[in-house]
């Protein structure tokens, strides 16, 4: 903690500023001090409207749940927000397997690692549509994926890829992959070299130590993957829209439609199912690793 | 974190955001290089407007919401500029017209339109919710606008066609012709894509209808039951139901269908293009785009004359000339060149053969119809 931000914030507030000669006892105050103006930003700016979105779900003419009981038997809402937690689950999944060696192979390489770190981060700084659109033009019948296995002789006929749910997997794993990479490379690279050697003294073999030491102690970067690919896919909108099959609506797409037909009580149910679902989800990880002291705690360790 | 909330609904590959349901848009991209050499050149073959009423004059701003794209470079070559030199109003246009922001801007009473670009149909369903729109000063609109442009609420001022199209190089040199043949998978072989539901669409139920062999000027009432069991035969062969008018134009690029639904505007660049593709007018939909006003936006006034001005014969055909889209002041016929005038959807020989979309039915049906094609459709 600088000089410089201390002083910042006790300018900020004048009651501390006063009795700035005693700064040094203010030091456990100061993290919160720091934090008070992005919570009240968030407060001002997230919280009220969101909470104020919400409150459509239940205030729309008066107080009433009628809206939520409505859910239960809609078939349609059923179907989409199966089609949503399946496709979060793939997807997770997927990057998380294709993710790991990608991980491993960032921390083990040294001369190329700065190259596979831009291999990553190029797409991720790319636009989502542009992606999608890319996926549109690799997949298509005619595409790139079709004409070369055409062209290898592994296919008589060109295979339907754009346009059903496989599209919408493949293209999102891809764009949600360096959420999963780089927590992951993040508590690996954490991972004490001693403890390799360790093992190896001991004579483990390098598999039963990848096993034994290197993945328990990457999961907290596995978890924290996790949670960010699952809960970003929950809110895809365009690429399923674009890629995906004619069936496979997904709950945020659901919710544009019901904004766009001013059914905006039923929106905001929607809005309130997707957001206590991304809870729960954030909620029971927190149980299993433990927020504070797993996940999001690797960095400082 | 940037990356899956986006709602960008229309856009393509590598240029700007098109705002959501950009009709125009869609000619946007695509068509904007091909039909207009250079932005200077196209000024020049556009007629000039040269006088305007002297009610139309004014001082101040008008703050203009479009569906963006390149329709709104469009509009700001046929109207915007014009607008401002004669009659002294400055036009502020941003893209991103839509019933929902219009809602929210009313209803917070923090109105940042004085006048947007809408659909007839979203006029008025929001209308039927409560009181959201000024009514048009008919006072100051010129008597070349045709009555059937003209409601209450809003002033229609772009007339296009949702048709169907198909690759030429598909089926052989067999011509389709009407929805029949585009729900006969045997005959014209090959995928299909349909509109869809939502970014403030409609399902094509009238051509489910027409491919049922209900007569034209039978459609409306629509039967629901019926256009949906019709609906039935086709829908294993839709690959997608679209929601952009990018999409279909792209599908037919890539010959991923055979046949879709487009919006005629939309031909036009793929055509110049070189895409071996083409419409059937036959049987299409004639639908209109319009002007609205907010209520209790702060130029309302400016906005009245920007409507008024627009609607001016030299306005629409300087639209008309650019995109194939047709005009909605009987006068403007007098601007546009011939050859021109046969690849409009308003030319007669055109007109004849499409079913004008019935703006008032779906109004009444329309919540009804979106809920049953959601269950139809993913149950």
């Amino acid at each position: 903690m600088s000089d410089a931000s201390l002083s910042d914030a006790g300018a900020a507030s004048p009651p501390l500023a006063a009795t700035r000669p005693a700064r040094l006892r203010l030091g456990p105050l100061a993290p919160w001090l720091l934090a008070l103006p992005p919570v009240a930003f968030m407060l001002a700016f997230y919280a009220l409207p969101v909470l104020g979105m919400l409150s459509r779900a239940v205030l729309d003419p008066g107080w009433t749940l009628v809206h939520f009981q409505a859910l239960g038997d809609d078939p349609v809402f059923q179907r989409v927000l199966w089609n949503t937690l399946y496709l979060a689950v793939l997807v997770t999944l997927g990057t998380l397997l294709l993710g790991y060696p990608v991980a491993l192979l960032l921390v083990r390489a040294r001369r190329m690692a700065p190259l596979i770190l831009l291999l990553i981060l190029l797409p991720f700084w790319t636009s989502v549509l542009v992606r999608s659109y890319a996926w549109m033009v690799l997949l298509g019948r005619h595409g790139l994926v079709n004409e070369a296995m055409l062209a290898l002789g592994l296919l008589d006929r060109p295979l339907r890829i754009l346009n059903t749910p496989l599209a919408t997997q493949i293209a999102m794993i891809h764009i949600l992959l360096p959420y999963m990479i780089l927590p992951i490379a993040n508590t690996l690279r954490q991972i004490d070299h001693s403890l390799l050697r360790a093992a190896a003294g001991l004579g483990a073999s390098p598999w039963s130590t990848f096993r034994q030491v290197v993945l328990p102690l990457s999961l907290p970067g596995v978890a924290a993957g996790t949670l960010l690919v699952f809960v970003l896919s929950l809110g895809f909108y365009i690429t399923p829209a674009l890629v995906g099959g004619p069936r496979d609506t997904t709950l945020s797409m659901l919710i544009s439609q019901q904004v766009d037909q001013l059914n905006w009580a039923y929106a905001a149910c929607l809005s309130a199912v997707l957001l206590a679902t991304a809870l729960v989800i954030i909620g029971v990880f927190a149980k299993i690793c433990g927020l504070g002291g797993g996940a999001f705690r690797m960095s400082a360790r | 974190m940037t990356v899956p909330k986006d709602r960008a609904r229309v856009q393509l590959p590598p240029t700007t955001t098109i705002g959501r349901r950009a009709a125009l848009g869609l000619a946007a991209g695509l068509a904007a290089p091909f039909l207009l050499p250079g932005r200077a050149e196209a000024q020049a073959a556009l007629p000039d407007v040269t006088n305007v009423p002297d009610i139309l004059k004014g001082r101040g701003e008008v703050r203009v919401a479009t569906f963006g794209g390149t329709m709104q470079e469009t509009q700001r070559l046929a109207y915007f500029e014009p607008f401002e030199r004669l009659c002294g109003i400055q036009v502020r246009d941003v893209s991103g017209s839509d019933s929902g922001k219009v809602r929210a801007m009313v209803e917070t009473k923090n109105v940042e339109w004085d006048l947007c670009q809408l659909s007839r149909g979203t006029v008025l369903n929001l209308q039927k919710r409560g009181d959201y729109f000024e009514p048009v000063d008919y006072d100051i609109v010129d008597g070349g606008v045709e009555s059937q442009y003209r409601f209450e609420y809003g002033l229609e001022m772009l007339v296009w066609a949702q048709v169907m199209a198909y690759r030429t190089d598909a089926f052989k040199g067999a011509v389709p012709v009407g929805w029949k043949d585009f729900w006969d998978t045997r005959k014209f072989g090959g995928e299909r894509a349909l509109g869809g539901h939502t970014s403030g669409q409609t399902p094509e139920l009238e051509f489910a209808l027409l491919a049922a062999g209900v007569p034209a000027d039978k459609i409306y009432p629509i039967n629901v039951d019926t256009a949906f069991a019709s609906y039935d035969k086709i829908k294993s062969e839709v690959v997608k139901w679209w929601d952009t008018g990018a999409l279909p134009v792209q599908m037919l690029t890539d010959r991923e269908v055979t046949m879709t639904s487009v919006w005629n505007g939309r031909m036009a660049a793929l055509q110049a293009a070189g895409v071996p593709a083409a419409i059937s007018w036959s049987q299409g939909l004639l639908k209109r785009d319009c002007w609205a006003v907010p209520k209790g936006a702060r130029n309302a006034a400016n906005a009245m004359k920007f409507i008024a001005f627009s609607t001016m014969a030299v306005p629409q055909a300087r639209v008309s000339l650019q995109i194939p889209y047709g005009f909605v002041n009987s006068k403007s016929v007098e601007y546009v060149p011939a050859e021109r005038l046969a690849i409009l959807p308003s030319a007669p020989e055109i007109k004849s053969q499409l079913v004008p979309y019935d703006y008032g039915w779906w109004v009444d049906n329309r919540d009804a119809v979106l809920a049953r094609f959601n269950r139809w459709l993913l149950t």
